[in-house]
């Protein structure tokens, strides 16, 4: 056998967007403020995926800003209104959603203004970029001005919303339900290459094809595709935390071993956009979804490697080296016994 | 204690101070200097949060004494440009979303930054050998490559500065690639994490945990402790109403502070809160915890054997959650298959190993308001256990999410909180607790473990007809997230597939080992992993193509779920094509073609490297390994 073994694999997978069996939802608050700016209030946002430039996205082109003109005011029971928890994928469909609705309202009230004092239909009003115009006519104000105008009115523009997203729970007999409203595909392919004197392997690369409704911001959403990708190749090779007899052997990252920059595959990501049916913005979620796939899509690639299947994680070097010592022949006889068996079923 | 006088320069500013002798640097800088852009990710010298530059160059400043430090330049993010300003560096982390929590990214720049100091035109591999002592656990390195080649491209000329500025917008805000909004005080070191904030006359907490498993506790004696100087108040579940003290996501069977008995190694039984973090842990090593052992269980099909140690009495079986999903019939769907496949996969359990350990404040405000400032990923939920333990109104009970440095899901149980609140509330200052790594890694969940027992049956065209899937999960010793994680691991368990006959079975079991709660997937990975290798498993029994057995039962719409969803979207279809097309997947049965195959080693992979053996410094004329 050749030391070096290079060999690919795919796994499939699904997920399910916002919390499971239940109804979830969201509240938020938005004001288009002086200066042409805007206040965004909600209740949970950033832990680190990219959410809160996400909702500066999706409040300032419903509202007609810059995102760097939405100032978001989060993460504050006593402050903000509820938007439930940051996971389960839920934040950009749920919050997001929200966020839109809110925005909506408050260039509503805005626009029902502007319209008034130009004389002209609401619906003929568009806004971008911090601009307000007019369609087919000449009137062309920036914000800042529409909000002046607005104000000097009596008007304060604001809005406020909730965004729901149906789940039901699970029958407590055969599990029957409805858990999500939306759910997301992926497909990723990896390639390896297994050392069998050691038993390392090393992932050189990672095709990653995630349905992610849409993207609002797709360099947020190859971050969140690559973070999951390396969560899911520590789990496949190398992460472990483990106890004996309920005290850890893992307390440390000297024992707990994690990815770092030397063992990342080149991954090259796909977007796809199925848009969702069910929610205004059409977006989905992709936090969670991106490394379900990871560990399989390698684990089927060592197997095409080298000839044995790791089926427990995380397949270390001593196990693979293990799994090459103990390789039975069984896999290929069962190959050989199920080919028979179909000549067979043909022949009857 | 004596003090230990030191002269040095940060940020090119003479420093003159009177320090604390057993200080590290990282202390000194951050508690003395109140320069918290060097973060404690693990206090020994793993993950590189702490990095910094001494007299040049890049060292982990947890690993250095302070006295060490003297007479040395020192320059820590901070000092990196002018206040309001970043270097082309930050600017390309910036411009590619190299900054996500954030939480490791002041280090990650000062190890990039020394990249091109020592190397103004390392090459790519020499960038990754380079930023190999830092750890980032939420982008996958990838945008961080990224901008330090980006940055290394600019400052030498190659491409010009305006590559920095953001993309100009087209006629929509969404799909643009808009800078992280976030990003600016991340590459920068401003943003504040709980760990950084100081507040007015704000005293220390530490805890006690438990060293057993499985243990009564006979009695606990604070006295000790109490009577030290610098302790203001010592705490033990005696100080939580005991008639609502319990908290969980889904069953509400966690004590504040170990109540009766403990239920895993790391478990909180006392905390003390002093007027700095010396004395608090001083303190806490002066209560004395009489307990007896008990018997534990440790496998979870151990645990749910007759006889076996019960964890929790609510649960003699100790079962925390059984979740079945049954769809059409499986014994008729076996004896229709040609084909039956059995077999069995394991998952481990899994640290979330967000760089930021746990951290918080509590303090109560003017209107009596007890207010918890913390990294929690729940604060809706928190605020209401939180009430309903101290029997406060909800809206006395006030929780704000501080700057979140990672979380994936480990940062969902209020394993502190309710600590923090109560010392709050008893001593009326505010109240810090600042976890160690270790701390963080015994006492937060885990991803669940995961046993699956699998049977799939299929016809020779790659249909399946049916599916058996058992999975036992390792649940620990407090219920956490398990129901959900069991819920979705069922829901999710045969994959993107339409089966139409199936018995599916997930259950979660206490044990005395440390948790498992949520983290990322949320059993939807443990359950997927066994589906897949089966699917290729299958695909080699059968000899067909893995794309295409998938193709044969993937959902579309109109596809009923495992729980009999009827889908009115579904997009594996395109998800599969465009795998198959990207890869450049060369058909064939997966059955050990690696070396046959000619898709392999595009220029969409990376090279394979020998860790640790890449690269020489060029500086030097003799082969200097640097990793």
């Amino acid at each position: 056998m050749e030391r070096k073994l290079r060999g690919r694999g795919i796994a499939a997978s699904w997920y399910g967007i916002a919390r499971t069996a239940t109804i979830d939802r969201a509240g938020a608050w938005a004001e288009l403020d002086d200066g042409g700016t805007a206040k965004i209030v909600t209740g949970v946002t950033e832990i680190g995926e990219g959410i809160l430039t996400l909702l500066a996205q999706v409040a300032a082109d419903e509202l007609g800003i810059k995102p760097s003109e939405v100032t978001i005011g989060d993460n504050d029971t006593a402050r903000s209104p509820e938007a439930a928890h940051a996971g389960a994928t839920r934040q950009t469909y749920m919050i997001g959603n929200a966020v839109h609705l809110a925005s909506q309202e408050a260039k509503k009230h805005l626009f029902e203004q502007l319209a008034e004092h130009w004389n002209v239909e609401v619906d003929t009003l568009q806004s971008f970029d911090g601009e307000v115009w007019s369609n087919d006519t000449n009137l062309r104000i920036t914000m800042e001005k529409a909000v002046a105008i607005c104000k000097s009115r009596g008007v304060v523009p604001v809005g406020s919303a909730s965004f729901t997203a149906h789940g039901t729970g699970l029958d407590p007999v055969d599990g029957s339900g409805s858990p999500w409203q939306t759910y997301v595909f992926g497909t990723q392919v990896a390639e390896v290459e297994v050392d069998t004197y050691t038993g390392e392997v090393q992932v050189l690369g990672i095709w990653a094809v995630h349905d992610v409704g849409r993207a609002i911001n797709p360099r947020g959403v190859e971050g969140q595709i690559e973070g999951g990708v390396v969560q899911g190749l520590g789990q496949a090779l190398m992460e472990n935390y483990e106890t004996v007899n309920g005290h850890t052997t893992t307390h440390g990252f000297a024992k707990y071993i994690l990815p770092t920059s030397l063992d990342i595959p080149q991954i090259n990501c796909t977007l796809i956009e199925d848009k969702d049916p069910l929610s205004p913005l059409g977006a989905k979620g992709i936090g969670e979804p991106s490394l379900v796939p990871t560990a399989p899509a390698i684990m089927n690639a060592i197997y095409d490697a080298i000839g044995v299947r790791m089926k427990s994680l995380p397949a270390t070097p001593e196990k693979i080296l293990q799994a090459l010592k103990d390789k039975v022949p069984g896999r290929e006889h069962f190959v050989h016994a199920a080919r028979e068996q179909r000549a067979q079923a043909h022949r009857n | 204690m004596s003090k230990l006088k030191i002269n040095l320069e940060v940020n090119n500013r003479k420093v003159s101070r009177e320090t604390e002798p057993h200080k590290r640097l990282l202390d000194f800088l951050r508690d003395d200097l109140n320069l918290t852009g060097a973060k404690e990710g693990c206090g020994a010298g793993e993950c590189g949060t702490c990095s910094v530059f001494v007299d040049g160059k890049l060292v982990k400043s947890c690993l250095m004494p302070v006295a060490k430090a003297a007479g040395t330049k020192i320059e820590t993010i901070e000092g990196l440009a002018e206040p309001g300003t970043l270097t082309p560096m930050q600017k390309a982390f910036y411009k590619t979303g190299a900054s996500q929590c954030g939480y490791c990214i002041p280090g990650m720049v000062m190890a990039a930054t020394s990249a091109l100091r020592e190397n103004p035109s390392a090459g790519i591999e020499e960038i990754k050998e380079r930023l190999g002592g830092n750890i980032c656990r939420c982008t996958g390195y990838t945008k961080i490559f990224e901008a330090v080649e980006l940055a290394r491209d600019v400052i030498a000329g190659d491409i010009p500065q305006e590559a920095l500025e953001e993309d100009a917008v087209g006629s929509s805000y969404i799909g643009h690639n808009v800078r992280r909004i976030d990003a600016p005080s991340k590459v920068s070191g401003r943003l504040r994490y709980a760990a950084d904030i100081k507040m007015h006359d704000m005293l220390q907490l530490q805890v006690l945990r438990s060293p057993h498993p499985h243990a009564k506790i006979i009695s606990i004696d604070t006295s000790d402790a109490e009577a030290m100087e610098g302790v203001v108040c010592v705490l033990t579940s005696d100080d939580v109403p005991a008639q609502t003290d319990g908290f969980g996501v889904f069953v509400h069977d966690q004590p504040i502070m170990a109540r009766g008995k403990v239920r895993h190694v790391g478990e909180a039984v006392a905390a003390v809160a002093a007027e700095d973090l010396v004395t608090a842990r001083r303190a806490v090593a002066k209560i004395k915890v009489v307990y007896e052992e008990l018997p534990g269980v440790f496998d979870p099909e151990d645990a749910m054997k007759s006889g076996a140690a019960v964890v929790h009495d609510y649960a003699e079986n100790n079962i925390v959650k059984h979740i079945p999903v049954r769809k059409g019939d499986v014994e008729a769907g076996f004896a229709n298959a040609d084909i039956v496949l059995e077999d069995d996969f394991s998952t481990q359990q899994v640290e979330h190993a967000y760089l930021e350990p746990e951290a918080g404040i509590a303090y109560v405000d003017p209107d009596d308001v007890i207010v918890v400032m913390s990294p929690s990923q729940n604060i809706t939920h928190h605020r209401h256990m939180l009430a309903h333990i101290l029997g406060k109104p909800i809206n006395k009970v006030r929780f704000i999410m501080s700057a979140v440095g990672g979380g994936f899901g480990g940062k969902e149980d209020m394993i502190y909180q309710g600590m923090l609140a109560i010392a709050a509330i008893k001593t009326h200052r505010p109240v810090q607790l600042n976890f160690t790594r270790e701390e963080s890694i015994i006492a937060s969940a885990k991803r669940h473990p995961s046993r699956t027992h699998y049977k799939m049956g299929l016809k020779w065209n790659g249909e399946i007809t049916a599916i058996q899937f058992n999975m036992i999960s390792d649940g620990g010793a407090y219920g956490m997230s398990s129901e959900g994680v069991m819920r979705k691991a069922a829901i999710l368990s045969c994959g993107p597939y339409e089966v139409h006959n199936l018995s599916v079975d997930t259950t979660a079991v206490y044990t005395n080992n440390t948790p498992s709660g949520a983290f990322r997937t949320f059993g939807g990975m443990q359950a997927q992993f066994a589906t897949e290798s089966m699917m290729d498993m299958a695909a080699e029994a059968l000899e067909m193509d893995p794309f295409e057995i998938r193709r044969v039962n993937m959902m579309k719409i109109g596809s009923k779920t495992h729980t009999q969803h009827e889908l009115s979207a579904a997009s594996l279809d395109r998800c599969l094509d465009a795998a198959e097309t990207e890869s450049r997947w060369e058909k064939g049965t997966p059955n050990v073609r690696g070396n046959k195959r000619s898709d392999l080693g595009g220029d969409d992979t990376r090279a394979p490297c020998t860790l640790g053996a890449r690269f020489t410094n060029n500086k030097n004329s003799d082969n200097e390994r640097v990793a």
